[in-house]
């Protein structure tokens, strides 16, 4: 589904500094905060308050959660210098050529994993929990390609946890969220089982997704997911030990949102920034 | 069946008595993702057949009367 992207926006004055990194420029940047706003909206409407995730995210916490079984290929480590490397460096020595040692910190690769092991140990209750946080994401990438694959992006999630019905329930009202903005936008995606790019594409939980998915990706026309709905069922609630009252290791979902996306799929429909944005003001007022 | 039963047991340490035969295995993740393939190597064991996993959907192995029926009962 990767075709070459028409949409990469105009850097006019503002150069890229590496592959898979952009500067967006006054116009974009309005279009990618205002979708964000509007996508916002589901937040509003599910009464998940906004929170804001940690920066980096514990390499340990992220190994109970499995990510580093299903996506070892991922994850962007935090680096840093060591101390002997101090002198040369401030001797003006290019800083590529020093090897850097780990912190066990890694940049988040979706919003939801910080919030989840910010909940560790927590009961959240029978009536459950929301949050709404938007923070960047990093994933090292075989390839990047304008807007729709970025080596950091911001990505929209809103998180349930609590019941095993309050989680499919939070992932239906997601999904009329996202369709009915999308109209709204003008924007026609296709709602499909996602193709997760697991590490170990034939191992078990890849074997079980394509069986059973938990994943459903909403695309642009030209193939960009722009939005998925992720159900964990109880994975989180045990591996945290996140309660939900009585009814033990709590469910969870998400609904997550690439902002980026969103706006590559807004410039495919509608042309240039500010006639993507005058239709994304229509749809917010 | 009491091998899978079993087998349920061991991967669920924390499980209080037995499993119901209509207990969702799956959403309950008492069958969890990253053992489902040795799950179908254990059926396949038990049964002496070999599944494919073309020719089978989730609800074969959602619950432990399913599985009975689907890969254990005798074959006519």
């Amino acid at each position: 589904m990767s075709t070459p992207s028409a949409t990469t926006p105009p850097v006019t004055g503002l150069k890229s500094p590496g592959p898979g990194l952009l500067t967006l420029d006054p116009a974009h940047t309005a279009l990618l905060g205002a979708l964000d706003v509007l996508l916002g909206g589901l937040a509003a409407r599910l009464s998940a308050p906004e929170v804001t995730g940690p920066p980096l995210l514990p390499a340990d916490g992220l190994a109970r959660l499995d990510y580093f079984r299903n996506f070892p290929h991922l994850g962007v480590a935090a680096g840093r210098f060591a101390p002997d490397a101090h002198d040369l460096l401030a001797a003006g020595q290019a800083p590529g050529d020093r090897s850097l040692e780990p912190t066990g910190y890694l940049l988040p690769s979706a919003t939801c994993y910080g919030l989840l092991l910010s909940l560790e140990g927590a009961d959240v209750g029978e009536d459950g929990l929301r949050l709404s946080a938007a923070g960047r994401c990093f994933r090292n990438e075989t390839h990047y390609d304008g807007l729709r694959r970025l080596w950091g992006f911001h990505m929209r999630e809103v998180v349930y946890l609590g019941t095993k019905e309050g989680a499919v329930q939070h992932l239906e009202r997601g999904a009329e969220f996202i369709q009915r903005t999308a109209a709204l936008l003008g924007l026609d995606l296709t709602r499909a089982a996602a193709d997760d790019p697991f590490y170990d594409k034939g191992g078990s939980r890849a074997r079980l997704m394509a069986l059973d998915p938990v994943k459903h990706e909403y695309s642009a026309p030209d193939g960009t997911a722009v939005a998925s709905v992720n159900r964990h069922r109880n994975f989180f609630g045990e591996r945290l030990d996140i309660r939900a009252g009585a009814h033990g290791p709590a469910h969870s979902s998400c609904v997550a949102f690439g902002l980026e996306r969103w706006t590559h799929a807004m410039l495919l429909a509608h042309g240039g920034p500010e006639e993507a944005l005058a239709r994304v003001r229509a749809a917010t007022a | 069946m009491e091998r899978v039963t079993a087998w349920i047991q061991d991967k669920n340490p924390g499980l209080e008595g037995p499993v119901d035969a209509h207990e969702d295995l799956i959403e309950a993740r008492l069958i969890d993702s990253m053992d489902f393939l040795e799950f179908i190597d254990l059926l396949e064991d038990i049964s002496g057949t070999s599944i494919d996993l073309q020719e089978v959907t989730i609800d074969d192995f959602r619950t432990l009367a399913r599985v009975q029926e689907r890969f254990l009962a005798p074959t006519a």
